[in-house]
């Protein structure tokens, strides 16, 4: 691991064009700012491995997966589930 | 299955999927026997498979919402409908939960996918669809 010591508002470039500032030094935190191309994802790591924990509990390999799906169907024979959503329901524009 | 794919079903993840970023290219398979579930498959050899519902199916409430930046990564335009899949999973104990806080979004205008990765949600990772 590369380690840098930094500042209040020094920064590291990673790579083309991603900046990692430091915005503020506090007792219990350093609060970040990150530069980056609009199309590069940023996340929180602790919520990135959340859900690739989700991913590989929900995730089968390609020959169980029907096996899987045939256990749902049964499982959920009796469920009652929503209407379709229509497609234009579907979609977030916030 | 995979052999009679075509190039146009198949939708791309550019980042693939937190803790399957390998896995770029998959297919969504609807059909009536499968119906509520969506199939959401990797290509190539040992890529994860899924089963997936529409978030809305399962809580009438859900409300979608998508981040500028994610729009911008899908290519969306204002126009294009997006198509939102929870992830489901068997639990060990057998209850049956769906991903609502981390949807897979496509859109089929661009067939670009990604999975939601926010700090803020309102809902769970393991909204219950059946108990055990």
């Amino acid at each position: 691991m590369l380690v840098f010591t930094r500042r209040k508002d020094e920064a590291i470039i990673i790579g083309d064009g991603i900046e990692v500032r430091v915005l503020r030094v506090g007792k219990d935190g350093v609060r970040l700012g990150i530069t980056a191309a609009p199309h590069v994802p940023v996340h929180r790591r602790e919520v990135y491995d959340q859900i690739r924990a989700a991913n590989a509990q929900a995730a089968a390999d390609a020959s169980s997966v029907t096996e899987l799906l045939a256990k749902l169907r049964e499982a959920t024979g009796q469920a009652a589930f929503g209407p379709a959503p229509g497609a234009g329901r579907a979609s977030g524009d916030d | 299955m995979t052999d009679s794919v075509t190039e146009r079903e198949i939708v791309t993840f550019p980042e693939g999927l937190p803790g399957f970023e390998t896995t770029r290219r998959f297919v969504l398979q609807k059909a009536d026997g499968l119906e509520p579930f969506t199939l959401v498959r990797g290509l190539d050899d040992g890529a994860p498979a899924f089963v997936a519902i529409e978030p809305q199916r399962v809580d009438g409430d859900f409300r979608a919402t998508i981040q500028p930046g994610d729009r911008l990564r899908l290519q969306a335009r204002a126009g294009d409908a997006l198509l939102w899949l929870a992830l489901v999973t068997v639990q060990a104990d057998g209850t049956v939960t769906v991903n609502l806080r981390a949807p897979i979004v496509v859109n089929p205008a661009t067939m670009l996918g990604l999975q939601v990765v926010v700090a803020d949600s309102p809902y769970a990772l393991d909204h219950p669809l059946l108990a055990a």
